[in-house]
């Protein structure tokens, strides 16, 4: 991370960098004193679009073609590194074909931004020899989310703006500890270290470690469990520290989902609207600080956690309440020991070898590092993009699961704010935050707002096909009219009661970014 | 490292050799040579407002701050001398002066300062009738402890560019302030607290802070709200958290943190915490029960579904605020104790 520091150029996409990421934001901020250029790709006039030389305020849901248009300038123009496309990518031409069709002036249109700026803030980008790409989930929670992701490779090959410090595209992870999630195997087609279920040698691997035949059958992905609700797949759910009432999209489906099922465990440190209602156990659990164990962070960094305090009253470790069910259910794990746990997980994961918790006493450590003497790894694609040559993309524009329409006839787009956390359930119980910013409330264009008689400060209903929320309407022109923006944080007032079915078909991410809804004063 | 790139000069009759750029504050660092400094933080640009730092320099007029200069080929500095010492000594009376203790929530370096150099507790009592309005709940100022270093000031300039902190008048009237005299919830301030982080005298404080620090006991651990992984101490006295802070140099934060990472513990002993197993009873409602009770019910529960519709009817979800041992665990818990591949976690990023 302290690498941005030292870039020359960044390319903010789809990231509130200051109000999601505040102290990551501290080294872009560095890297501007130093003279930084920065160009940032948001619907939202944030506190760093403010500050940028370029700010695209793209319409939702329109980032494959902007980027295709930055494409366009840059091979139009002769800004290819094309020693890098030639030695150390595949598919070009298919790119190429691709970008051909988004002239900068087609993609303003759809896009709603000045094709000069798109011009300007390509060239800034291809030209700036360190410049790296920064994006978060403006990308990711998309109907196209793959496809935003790849948008964005396509540039960094392109311009040969990989593998070196301070370049790359660089994803910012939303939670503490997303990246080791999946790492660890939490994940439905792939054992602990990426060794993928359907690999008969990681299945045999696994097999021989754990002591009994394991499933071969792929898992359900998250948003499958949510419908395998529904149809009958999924009839017990084992929760820890979730809440999907509240975190999943469409409220009502996932509401009448855990109606159909016949046995919900919650592992919790609250009770939450999931666990309230559907719960038949619930077992209380531990915070961050009543634990030890590694948290890995968003630059691959594998970090100790470390027990400051005992669990309240009878709550007890979530390691050890895993190893008591494992023997009650027939399968002696040994004792539920933090250092013991993750030393499996490395003896039988290549990557992760050579972490170890005396290595990282002091400093985490980043991986891949397979040997105990290894130092970690700083960045990735060094030399030649890991997977052996780089693969271009030819994409497309993929219109959003629902877009504005007579009836519903507003782009509603969600997000964080610094003063909150996800559902929070930790920030909410805390009277400072709670000072600061205390309901829900959506950001609503001057026009919109002077059409619709909508006075700054007053409450609105949002309403949406799935359900309908009271919230406070903040009249800015932090939004361009026609596009609304809410924070997702408020129990009371959830956006996940108007988000859709939209996801990305590959990973099946929702599309919390884009639903179709109208105003009701 | 290029030796091209670096300086030899002379420190306290040594040769030491530093990067070009350097200072030479950051050369005695190096050679561990005390030098006493208030105004300078790393993270910050050289400021030389404190003067504690004076190093006699050859051929220079007056003694030279470290903080300050950049260290150049050749030349010859004295970092410890009498006429050093007695200069430091009469800087931290004038600063202790002007200085009450603070509260003890935060180390006070000034006072700690003085005691190195024989100064003892010497406060001139000055009205300081400056007061403001605040309703906020995370920082608070006293005064009489503020040395007017101007770290606060500058953290926010620079570090945040936030600019919700002033200096403001000359002399005996200099103060502190929130911008134009505002409450910290009425100005450009995020709550963040880095200007809490670099008060060198405890002046700025955490207002929810229960103890002084020197009570406390520190734990390092890593911050759980968002994906950077600041690392952090949680002080802690009696099974409480006093406060949470980070130290300068240490993780991927360099010892920053948001207002959630410093501020937002309240929740680990907040009244609403589960306590015991709850099971849901014929009613329908939720009741406390034993450990045992409670995990015959899981198992029950499990086995039942299994048995009816096989494992893969049964998935598994965690969080991914989870650590890596618990996470590890639970898909461990579903392939190998249950037999189902059913396990994921919001991971959308």
């Amino acid at each position: 991370m302290e690498e941005i520091e030292n870039t020359d150029c960044m390319l903010v996409v789809g990231s509130n960098t200051t109000e999601a990421h505040p102290v990551l934001a501290l080294r872009m901020k560095k890297a501007m004193r130093k003279g930084a250029h920065l160009i940032v790709v948001d619907p939202r006039r944030t506190w760093l679009a403010e500050r940028a030389e370029v700010h695209l305020q793209l319409r939702p849901g329109t980032d494959i073609p902007l980027m295709n248009a930055f494409a366009y300038v840059i091979l139009e123009e002769g800004l290819a590194d094309n020693t890098y496309i030639e030695n150390l990518t595949e598919n070009f031409d298919e790119f190429a074909a691709a970008a051909k069709e988004w002239p900068p002036e087609r993609a303003a249109e759809l896009c709603e931004v000045s094709a000069d700026d798109i011009r300007k803030a390509a060239r800034l980008y291809a030209k700036t020899d360190k410049a790296g790409i920064y994006y978060t989930l403006g990308i990711t929670e998309h109907v196209c989310g793959v496809d935003n992701v790849r948008s964005l490779s396509n540039l960094a090959l392109v311009t040969g703006h990989l593998g070196r410090e301070s370049v790359g595209v660089n994803p910012l992870r939303g939670q503490n500890n997303v990246q080791g999630c999946n790492d660890v195997g939490n994940n439905p087609v792939y054992f602990p270290g990426y060794q993928e279920v359907a690999d008969p040698e990681a299945h045999a691997k696994f097999s021989k470690v754990w002591g009994k035949e394991l499933s071969k059958t792929p898992g359900l992905r998250l948003d499958q469990m949510m419908d395998g609700m529904h149809d009958g797949r999924l009839k017990a759910f084992y929760v820890m520290g979730e809440d999907p009432v509240v975190s999943e999209p469409n409220a009502k489906h996932v509401e009448s989902g855990f109606e159909q099922v016949e046995f919900v465990v919650c592992q919790d440190i609250f009770l939450n609207e999931t666990s309230r209602i559907y719960a038949d156990v619930v077992l209380p659990s531990t915070c961050f600080a009543e634990k030890d164990g590694t948290f890995t962070n968003s630059e691959r960094r594998v970090q100790r956690v470390r027990k400051a305090l005992d669990p309240p009253g009878e709550a007890r470790a979530d390691l050890q309440i895993l190893h008591e069910l494992a023997a009650a259910l027939g399968d002696d794990w040994g004792p539920a020991d933090p250092e013991t746990v993750w030393n499996e997980f490395a003896d039988y994961s290549p990557r992760f070898f050579g972490i170890r918790y005396p290595r990282i006493e002091t400093f985490g450590l980043q991986w891949p590092c397979p040997e105990l003497d290894h130092p970690g790894t700083k960045f990735l694609h060094e030399g030649a993009p890991m997977r052996g040559k780089g693969k271009f993309y030819g994409l497309d524009h993929v219109p959003a699961w629902e877009e504005p329409d007579e009836d519903y006839p507003f782009l509603l787009t969600t997000g964080r704010t610094l003063y909150h956390y996800n559902a929070a359930t930790q920030t909410a119980r805390s009277e400072g935050h709670m000072d600061k910013q205390d309901r829900c409330f959506v950001e609503i264009a001057p026009a919109d707002a002077r059409d619709l008689g909508i006075e700054d400060g007053s409450d609105l209903k949002v309403e949406s096909r799935r359900g309908v929320i009271t919230v406070q309407a903040k009249v800015t022109d932090a939004v361009h009219p026609g596009v609304l923006w809410m924070p997702m944080h408020f129990a009371e007032a959830r956006a996940n009661v108007l988000t859709g079915d939209g996801k990305d078909p590959e990973i099946g991410t929702p599309e919390y970014k884009v639903t179709a809804v109208r105003l009701l004063t | 490292m290029n030796s091209d790139l670096n300086v030899s000069f002379e420190l306290d009759g040594k040769t030491v050799e530093v990067q070009a750029g350097e200072t030479l504050l950051a050369a005695c660092r190096k050679t561990c040579t005390e030098v006493p400094t208030l105004c300078h933080d790393d993270r910050l640009d050289p400021y030389g407002g404190c003067r504690m730092c004076l190093v006699e320099l050859e051929g220079a007029p007056r003694p030279v701050p470290a903080c300050k200069t950049t260290a150049a080929k050749g030349m010859k500095v004295t970092s410890q001398s009498p006429m050093l010492e007695r200069v430091r000594r009469t800087m931290a009376e004038m600063l202790m002066t002007e200085h009450t203790s603070g509260n003890g929530v935060q180390v006070d370096g000034l006072e700690e300062c003085a005691k190195e150099l024989g100064v003892g507790a010497m406060p001139i009592k000055f009205e300081n009738p400056r007061t403001w309005e605040d309703r906020n709940r995370f920082l608070a100022f006293d005064p009489g402890a503020c040395i007017l270093c101007d770290r606060c000031v500058r953290y926010c300039d620079e570090v945040m560019q936030c600019t919700a902190l002033e200096h403001v008048g000359q002399g005996s009237e200099a103060f502190i302030q929130p911008t134009d005299g505002a409450s910290f919830l009425d100005t450009s301030c995020e709550l963040c607290g880095g200007c809490i982080s670099t008060c060198p005298t405890g002046a700025l404080y955490e207002k929810q802070a229960t103890a002084p620090i020197a009570e406390t006991e520190a734990t390092r651990s890593v911050c759980t709200f968002c994906g950077v992984g600041c690392v952090l101490d949680i002080h802690t006295k009696d099974g409480k958290v006093v406060k949470i802070s980070s130290e300068e140099g240490s993780g991927p934060n360099d010892g920053h943190l948001c207002n959630k990472g410093r501020f937002a513990w309240q929740f680990i002993h907040h009244k609403d915490r589960l306590t015991h197993p709850l099971v849901r009873n014929a009613q329908g409602e939720l009741e406390e029960t034993t450990w045992e009770i409670a995990y015959s019910r899981v198992v029950e529960g499990l086995s039942a579904v299994k048995k009816k519709y096989g494992a893969d009817s049964i998935g598994f979800l965690a969080s991914s605020r989870c650590t890596n041992e618990d996470v590890y665990a639970l898909q461990k818990l579903a392939r190998s104790a249950v037999g189902t591949n059913n396990v994921h976690s919001c991971a959308a990023t």
